[in-house]
C-alpha cells in the first residue's frame, strides 16, 4: 500500500549558506507527487530525540531516474541532523502528503508565482508543471529574500524559460523592497494595460513567510484577483491527518454546528497544504 | 522447537481481539487516513477519536509541540459529533474484520450518557471508552475523571444506558491512580485503559513565549512510558478487570513491558506518528517473542513480571 518508503540520500549539497538541497531515491514519490505535496522525513532513525518526522515540500521529480529533490533551510536540530546523513545512507519518509496546487483549466490564465525565502522549495516544482501544461510565456516568477543569499531557485526558475523578477529586503540584489510590492506593481501596471474592466484571468500561487502569504492575499483581493493558493504551514505532528494537530481557520461554518459560527478548522497536512486565500481567516 | 503460532487473541469485557493491539483514541483519527498504510482488520480493535454529541471546535493553535522524546498536544477534542460518526465514519469502519470501540466526551454527565445511548443502538460499535481525562478541555473529561465519586457518577449514569462493553480511560494527573480505578470498576466499567496524557507546557524563551495556545498540553510518547507502565502495574496489581495500557509505546518490547506490568491488551499512540506501520509491526514482534520465549498464548505473559 502507499505511504512509507526507504529512501537513499543520493547526494547533499549547500546551494547558499544554510541552504540544502537533497537528491533522494523514490520511485514512487518521484511519480505520484503533485507540485505543492510535501513528504515527511524521520531525521534520526535510531533516537526518539528527536521524536518526530520533519515535513518538507517535493522541490523537484525526476521520475524517469525515480528520484526527486527536497530544499531545505537549517533552523534547528532536525533540519541539521539531516544534513548529516551520507550519501548511500536511506531516510523513511511518509509520502507524498497533502493536496498540492491546482492549475486550472483555463488556457487564457496567465499565472504569477511568488516565492519568499525557502518558500521557492514547492515552487520550481509548480512552474515546472505550470509550463508544461500552459507554456512557459503564460507564467511569471517574483522571488524575493532579506538578502541576496536568500532568494533562493532564481537559476532553477530562469531555466524554465519563464520571467523571473526579484526583491531583497535589504536591496543587496533585485528591486529594493518586499517581493508584494512587485506584485503590487504588477497588477497595477495590467489594470492600466487593460482597457476598461476585462482584467486578465489571473492564477496566482505563493508560498513563503506568514506575512508575506497574508500580504499577497490582501492585495489580491483589492485587484478583484480571485484564483489564489497559498501554501500553509503549522507544526505537525503525524503529517498524515490523524491528529488534527495541524488546523488553520477556514470561512464558513462547521458541519453539524447548531452554534452558528461562521469558521471552522481544516488539516494544514490533509486538507492543505494549499488552501485558497479567499478561504483563509488569518490571525 | 518454537511455538508455531501462538495464541494472539485477548478479551476485553465482551470485545474479541484478535491480538492485544489496539490504537490509542487521537493518534488514529477514524481509520480512514490509516486505511491507506494498511489493512485495518490485521489490529486487534480500533479505538477511535473522542465523540461528543455536537461538533466540537477544538484549541487554537499551535496545538503540538515536540518536547525531548515526546511530544504535548492540546487538540482540545475537536470533532464532527456523533451524527457525523453514526453516517460517515462508522460505516466505513463496517468495511474492517475489527471490533470498534469509540472513546466518548462529553461536558455533563448527561452528554456522556446521551451519546453512549446512541452508540448502543449503532451497528457496529463493539465498545466504548469513556474518556474521563483528557486534559485540554476546560468542561468534563479531566474534571469528571479526578476524583473517585466524579468517575463513578458518569460510569453509572452511563451504565445504565448501554449494554456495550465499558472501558474507562484513566488520567494519571491524579494523587491516587489506584483509588480512582477501583472507583470506576465498582460504578460498573467493565475494563480500563491507562494513561492518558500527562499536564506539561513548553515554554520558547526567546520570545519568552508558551508554545501552545492553549498554555498546556499533554505529554506523550517515550518521555511518558515509565511513568504509564508503573501505574499499569500498580492498577493491576489492585483491580480484577482487564486493563489497556499505553503511553509512549514504540515497539513490540515496549508492548511486551506493558504486558508483563499487567495490560491484557496495548494501545499504540505517539508511535502511530513517527511510524505509521507501528502498531502491524507490534503485532509482528509479540509473535516473534512469543515464539523466541516458547509460550504459546500472549495471556501468558499478562503481569508475569517476576
Ligand atoms: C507542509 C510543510 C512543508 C514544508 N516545506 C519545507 C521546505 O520545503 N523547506 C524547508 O526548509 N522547510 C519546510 N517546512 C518547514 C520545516 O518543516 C521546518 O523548518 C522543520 O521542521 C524544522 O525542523 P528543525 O528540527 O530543524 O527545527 P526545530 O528545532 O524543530 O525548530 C526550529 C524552528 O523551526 C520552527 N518549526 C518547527 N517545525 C516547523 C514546521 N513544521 N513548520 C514551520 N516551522 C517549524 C520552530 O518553530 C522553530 O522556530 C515545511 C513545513 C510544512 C508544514
Ligand atoms: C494528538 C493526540 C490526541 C489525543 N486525543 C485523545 C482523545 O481524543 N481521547 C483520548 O482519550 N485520548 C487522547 N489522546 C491520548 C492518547 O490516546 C494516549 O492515551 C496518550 O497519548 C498516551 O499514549 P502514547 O504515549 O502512546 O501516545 C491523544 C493523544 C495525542 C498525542
Ligand atoms: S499533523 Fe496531524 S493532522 Fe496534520
Amino acid at each position: 500500500m502507499k505511504g512509507l518508503c526507504e529512501c537513499e540520500i543520493i547526494a547533499q549539497s549547500e546551494i547558499s549558506p544554510g541552504v540544502v538541497r537533497t537528491l533522494l531515491t523514490g520511485p514512487e514519490i518521484a511519480n505520484e507527487a503533485k507540485p505543492g505535496q510535501f513528504v515527511n522525513v524521520q531525521v534520526a532513525r535510531t533516537t526518539t530525540d528527536p521524536l518526530l518526522r520533519r515535513p518538507f515540500s517535493v522541490h523537484a521529480v525526476y521520475p524517469d531516474q525515480g528520484v526527486y529533490s527536497l530544499l531545505y533551510v537549517m533552523v534547528g536540530r532536525g533540519t541539521a541532523l539531516l544534513n548529516k546523513i551520507q550519501p548511500g545512507d536511506y531516510v523513511s519518509v511518509v509520502g507524498p502528503l497533502g493536496r498540492g496546487f491546482d492549475l486550472g483549466d483555463s488556457p487564457d490564465a496567465e499565472h504569477i508565482v511568488i516565492a519568499g525565502g525557502c518558500g521557492a522549495a514547492p515552487l520550481h516544482f509548480l512552474c515546472d508543471d505550470l509550463c508544461n501544461k500552459w507554456g512557459c510565456e503564460k507564467v511569471k516568477v517574483l522571488t524575493g529574500g532579506r538578502s541576496k543569499n536568500a532568494v533562493l531557485c532564481e537559476a532553477e526558475f530562469r531555466s524554465h524559460g519563464v520571467d523571473v523578477a526579484v526583491s531583497t529586503d535589504d536591496g543587496t540584489y533585485g528591486h529594493h523592497g518586499v517581493v508584494t510590492e512587485l506584485l503590487q506593481r504588477y497588477l497595477d501596471n495590467d489594470a492600466q494595460r487593460t482597457t476598461h474592466n476585462a482584467q486578465r484571468p489571473f492564477r496566482i500561487y505563493s508560498c513563503g513567510p506568514h506575512a508575506m502569504m497574508r500580504e499577497v492575499a490582501r492585495i489580491c483581493a483589492e485587484a478583484g484577483v480571485h484564483d489564489v493558493q497559498l501554501s500553509l504551514e503549522n507544526n505537525m505532528a503525524c503529517g498524515i491527518g490523524v491528529c488534527t494537530g495541524c488546523v488553520q481557520k477556514i470561512k464558513g461554518p462547521m458541519k453539524n454546528d447548531k452554534s452558528g459560527q461562521n469558521w471552522h478548522y481544516e488539516r494544514v497536512c490533509k486538507d492543505g497544504p494549499v488552501f485558497n486565500a479567499e478561504d483563509i481567516i488569518w490571525e | 522447537m518454537g511455538i508455531a503460532s501462538p495464541d494472539l487473541s485477548v478479551k476485553i469485557g465482551k470485545i474479541e481481539m484478535k491480538n492485544p493491539v489496539t490504537v490509542a483514541s487521537g493518534t488514529f483519527g477514524f481509520g480512514q487516513e490509516m486505511a491507506d498504510f494498511y489493512d485495518l482488520s490485521r489490529l486487534g480493535a480500533i479505538v477511535v477519536k473522542g465523540t461528543s454529541l455536537d461538533p466540537w471546535f477544538g484549541n487554537p493553535y499551535p496545538r503540538t509541540v515536540e518536547t525531548p522524546s515526546g511530544m504535548l498536544n492540546a487538540i482540545g477534542l475537536q470533532n464532527d459529533g456523533l451524527e457525523s460518526f453514526l453516517s460517515e465514519k462508522l460505516p466505513f469502519l463496517r468495511q474492517f474484520d475489527v471490533p470498534v470501540i469509540v472513546n466518548v466526551v462529553g461536558q455533563s454527565v448527561e452528554e456522556y450518557a446521551e451519546v453512549a445511548a446512541a452508540l448502543d443502538k449503532a451497528e457496529g460499535v463493539a465498545g466504548l471508552e469513556l474518556n474521563l481525562s483528557c486534559p485540554n478541555v476546560k468542561k468534563g473529561c479531566m474534571i469528571f475523571g479526578s476524583t473517585p465519586e466524579g468517575i463513578a457518577e458518569v460510569i453509572r449514569a452511563v451504565r445504565k444506558r448501554t449494554g456495550l462493553t465499558l472501558i474507562t480511560k484513566l488520567s494519571p494527573n491524579v494523587t491516587d491512580i489506584v483509588s480512582i480505578a477501583q472507583a470506576a470498576v465498582e460504578a460498573g466499567s467493565d475494563a480500563l485503559s491507562l494513561i492518558n496524557t500527562l499536564l506539561g507546557t513548553a515554554i520558547d524563551p526567546w520570545k519568552r513565549k508558551f508554545r501552545l495556545a492553549n498554555i498546556t498540553g499533554g505529554l506523550s510518547g517515550p518521555a511518558v512510558k515509565p511513568v504509564a507502565l508503573r501505574m499499569v502495574w500498580q492498577v493491576a496489581s489492585a483491580v480484577d478487570v482487564p486493563i489497556i495500557g499505553m503511553g509512549g509505546i514504540m515497539n513490540a518490547m515496549d508492548a511486551v513491558e506493558f504486558m508483563l506490568a499487567g495490560a491484557d491488551a496495548i494501545a499504540v499512540g505517539t508511535g502511530n506518528f513517527v511510524n505509521p506501520m507501528a502498531a502491524v509491526e507490534i503485532v509482528t514482534g509479540i509473535e516473534e517473542y512469543l515464539k523466541a520465549t516458547n509460550i504459546s498464548d500472549v495471556k501468558k505473559i499478562v503481569g508475569a513480571v517476576n
